[in-house]
């Protein structure tokens, strides 16, 4: 067949949410592909410079469902810090409990969506019911499964009866011996080593000049971990390792997140188990004094950072959020050249893609009505014409 | 190997789904279900109204003589919710200081109208 | 007059057609209440396959630009009456009163028909997803057919017959092919595996990387016929291996009166297709989807292989006479 243009997306099955990459193949070999990603944008950023520290957290944590409390972390550390708002030692751990769980669930449901891609669906049913302990925990926690608004700045909104604790931790056992079961599947289990091994490929070298964050990095041998690099909440003081494999390809990916969930029940087991006593928020001031900060966080998908600039208000002036499947996206696309069209899903969904995350910037042109993206070059040779007409 | 024991295993005992109406999921206490407003406590000081992120509490006239630690306060209005509007995030609850708006853990359930309001 | 008349009962009633519809719509439903089970999922209710081909037969019919549409209306079917054709020479309650020397072959070509509908469905739909999907049907035709023609071979050899029905007599008398050749088994149902383009093998059809491949531009009339010959597909498939290997609708002894001997047999028709369907089912629910080359790989380098074992094991068997 001569070279065709598959379209896989706006809307396709094999993708959750909508992003478009024109494929162009020629039989089952890709050769190149484009990508667009502006379709879930909404605006956040420029909606966050209205709201007060208050109300702008909902908004932060409805970036994105599966790691909502991340969004509101990263921001809450960042403002506590401009404010030199030290926050009590148990609501640190309760943010951490959360965090953690958040991340095993953002697990088992990635495990669930690979198993998925691939046809495996026996394997998506189990992981997902699986999933369910985690999500009765949450919502025991919070209120909510999704979106759990347990941050504030200054601390915690809630704090953790033990009844809650004692229920959390009866749970974790079982959901142990299913995380060892799956361990064992996903390394004997034929068809899943088939079409998981070899595939997109990363070499180390790659990963990093391609800028690849999270699990996908870890994965090929990169050993950054922003809990252990850049230590925040209670990270430093708690005994956990940091998972990297050397095989590169989804595989690797998919090792790499059953460690670390194994590794977040740990991390779970030992806060609930430790957790200290006393307050869980301080007041914090209205206003934070004029600064600008870039906070960091270890999201389930990679590295979250948040820019935050305040200049003295009861606002921010400028929230700039670069999520971890941002960065991820160069190297799904440079993996995917000389890959098999019936691939095209596994690569993707290996890196966990998080759409709404990741719209952040979309160009509209008003005069031929159209949308998308533009590269860096097109970038810096509008930004250098624009300047040339200023002079 | 694992796999084909659980699927025979899993073939011989009872389905994870839980058959909804007939059985029904436990739901937690702390849940945060639909927004109730106890006319009782409520002083009209419209921190709710301020701090809503959805922005879908408005304060209505309404008078009332109210006992708020150990006084006698005669409030002039209260706050009214949109229902189905409400996100349920609890910041109303979590500032007002009488306790009068709250989240209780029951289920909003459904409507076809968007601006029914609840007060 | 009344042998006429018989036969038409056979042919459209019992167990003929209308049972062929009955048959088929419960083993769909088994087959997808044995899946969601083993998944811990509840799975649909008894009614659920004949519920979606009377609303599938109600739903509009969606002409794509620029497609053929008388084409597009006849090739289901064709593909629903080439299936129902080949299910009127398995025995199911004793000898089909169709059989003739040389039905096996008759059927395993019938058999092979709606994969080249769909192929030509996929190749008229103006849609590249359905350009791939056919494609990629004909390409595991290629790959599985030979294996599995081999492999429904070795019983006729083995009974010096091509008549099915003659095959399940000389299983009477003997012993049932399965423990003669058990490879031959093995192959045979992994290949009706591919044939019904299921799990590990639903490449054609794979819904995460082509949409629906050529089933994309079917809607209504024209996806409830090819979903019907799909469940049929699957009963003469089961047939056909419990016929083969599995002794069909025999008892090792013949029952004094006639009418029991055919209730037993339909009762032993019964329980062995459903066997095969547990069997298929445990399959689809093991595994997860491969790739077409893969499927080459492992289809010429192990399959292909041990079907030609097999036929030779036979010969060799045949050669020496061991078995009368």
């Amino acid at each position: 067949m001569p070279e065709v243009i598959v379209p896989i997306g706006p809307h396709h099955p094999a993708l959750k949410e909508p992003v478009n990459f024109k494929v162009i193949a020629d039989g089952e070999k890709i050769i190149r592909l484009d990508l667009d990603l502006s379709y879930s944008h909404r605006g956040i950023e420029k909606a966050a410079e209205q709201r007060d520290f208050i109300r702008v957290l909902p908004l932060l944590e409805r970036v994105c469902g599966i790691c909502s409390h991340s969004h509101t972390t990263v921001f809450a550390k960042g403002i506590e810090e401009l404010m030199q708002l030290e926050i009590p030692l148990r609501a640190q751990y309760v943010r951490t409990i959360i965090a953690e769980l958040e991340r095993m669930h953002s697990h088992l449901l990635w495990l669930g969506v690979a198993a998925h891609e691939i046809g495996f669906n026996t394997l998506f049913m189990w992981t997902w019911r699986d999933r369910e302990a985690v999500q009765d925990t949450l919502e025991e926690m919070s209120g909510n499964r999704v979106h759990y608004g347990m941050n504030e700045v200054g601390g915690v909104r809630r704090d953790l009866t033990p009844e809650q604790v004692n229920a959390a931790l009866a749970r974790l056992p079982q959901l142990e011996e299913r995380v060892k079961k799956y361990i064992d599947m996903v390394n004997n289990q034929k068809t899943l080593l088939v079409r998981f091994r070899g595939i997109g490929k990363l070499s180390k070298e790659e990963a990093l000049k391609y800028g690849a964050v999270g699990p996908t990095a870890r994965a090929s041998g990169v050993d950054y971990d922003a809990r252990r690099d850049d230590p925040y909440l209670v990270y430093a003081d708690i005994p956990w390792n940091v998972v990297t494999d050397t095989n590169g390809d989804v595989y690797g990916r998919t090792r790499v997140r059953i460690g670390e969930l194994m590794e977040s029940i740990r991390i779970v087991r030992f806060c609930l188990e430790n957790l200290p006593e006393g307050q869980i928020r301080v007041n914090a001031p209205k206003t934070a004094p004029k600064g600008e900060i870039l906070s960091r966080y270890e999201a389930p998908r990679g590295e979250l950072v948040h820019f935050i600039r305040t200049n003295g208000t009861d606002k921010v002036e400028r929230v700039d959020i670069r999520t971890p499947t941002l960065a991820n996206w160069t190297s799904v696309a440079m993996c995917l050249v000389n890959q098999n069209l019936a691939d095209i899903p596994v690569i993707v969904a290996a890196i966990d893609p998080c759409l709404s995350c990741t719209s952040r910037i979309a160009v509209v042109d008003n005069h031929t009505r159209r949308a998308g993206v533009i590269t860096l070059d097109e970038l810096r040779k509008r930004s250098r014409a624009r300047f040339q007409r200023l002079e | 190997m694992s796999v084909l024991a659980e699927m025979f295993f899993n073939l011989l005992s009872k389905p994870f789904t839980i058959l909804y109406p007939k059985e029904k999921v436990p739901i937690p206490g702390a849940f945060r279900g639909r927004i109730t407003i106890s006319d009782e406590k409520c002083i009209g000081c419209s921190k709710c109204s301020l701090v809503c992120p959805a922005q879908v509490i408005t304060m209505v006239q309404n008078e009332r003589e109210i006992e708020f630690k150990d006084k006698t306060i005669k409030r002039k209005k209260k706050p009214q919710v949109k229902l189905f509007k409400c996100i349920r995030c609890g910041l109303c609850e979590r500032h007002c200081p009488t306790g009068a708006i709250y989240l209780k853990n029951e289920l909003s359930d459904s409507g076809t109208d968007r601006e029914v309001v609840v007060t | 007059m009344t042998d006429a008349l018989l036969l038409l009962v056979y042919i459209l009633l019992f167990p003929g057609f209308f049972f062929l519809f009955v048959y088929a719509l419960f083993l769909s439903y088994l087959d997808r209440k044995i899946v969601a089970r083993m998944q811990s999922r509840v799975g649909p209710p008894f009614y659920q396959p004949f519920a979606d081909l009377i609303k599938m037969l109600g739903k509009e019919v969606i002409d794509p630009d620029g497609v053929d549409r008388q084409v597009f209306n006849t090739i289901p079917l064709v593909a629903l009456a080439a299936v129902m054709t080949a299910y009127l020479y398995v025995p199911v309650t004793g000898y089909s009163p169709l059989a003739f020397q040389g039905d096996l072959v008759v059927v395993l070509y019938l058999m092979a028909i709606p994969t080249f509908s769909l192929f030509l469905l996929g190749w008229l739909s103006r849609n590249i997803f359905s350009a791939i999907g056919g494609i990629r049907a004909v390409t595991q035709l290629f790959i599985y057919e030979v294996p599995f023609f081999l492999a429904l071979l070795t019983p006729a050899i083995m009974a010096g017959t091509w008549s099915i029905s003659e095959i399940v007599a000389w299983q009477q008398h003997n012993i049932w092919l399965v423990f003669l050749q058990p490879i031959g088994f093995i192959v045979a149902l992994i290949g009706l595996q591919a044939k019904l383009e299921r799990t590990p093998f639903d490449i054609p059809e794979a819904e995460t990387e082509i949409v629906a491949g050529s089933w994309t531009e079917l809607t209504g009339r024209r996806l409830a016929f090819m979903h019907l010959t799909t469940e049929i597909s699957l009963v003469v498939g089961s047939a056909l291996i419990a016929a083969l290997f599995l002794g069909g609708p025999m008892l090792p002894w013949a029952l004094s009166p006639l009418w029991l001997n055919g209730v037993a047999g339909f009762c032993l028709f019964l329980f062995k297709t459903l066997a095969v369907l547990l069997v298929l089912s445990s399959i689809k629910v093991a595994t997860g989807r491969i790739r077409i080359d893969q499927l080459n790989e492992i289809g010429w380098k192990y399959i292909a292989s041990a079907a030609m074992v097999q036929v030779g094991i036979v010969l060799v068997i045949n050669y020496l006479r061991v078995i009368p």
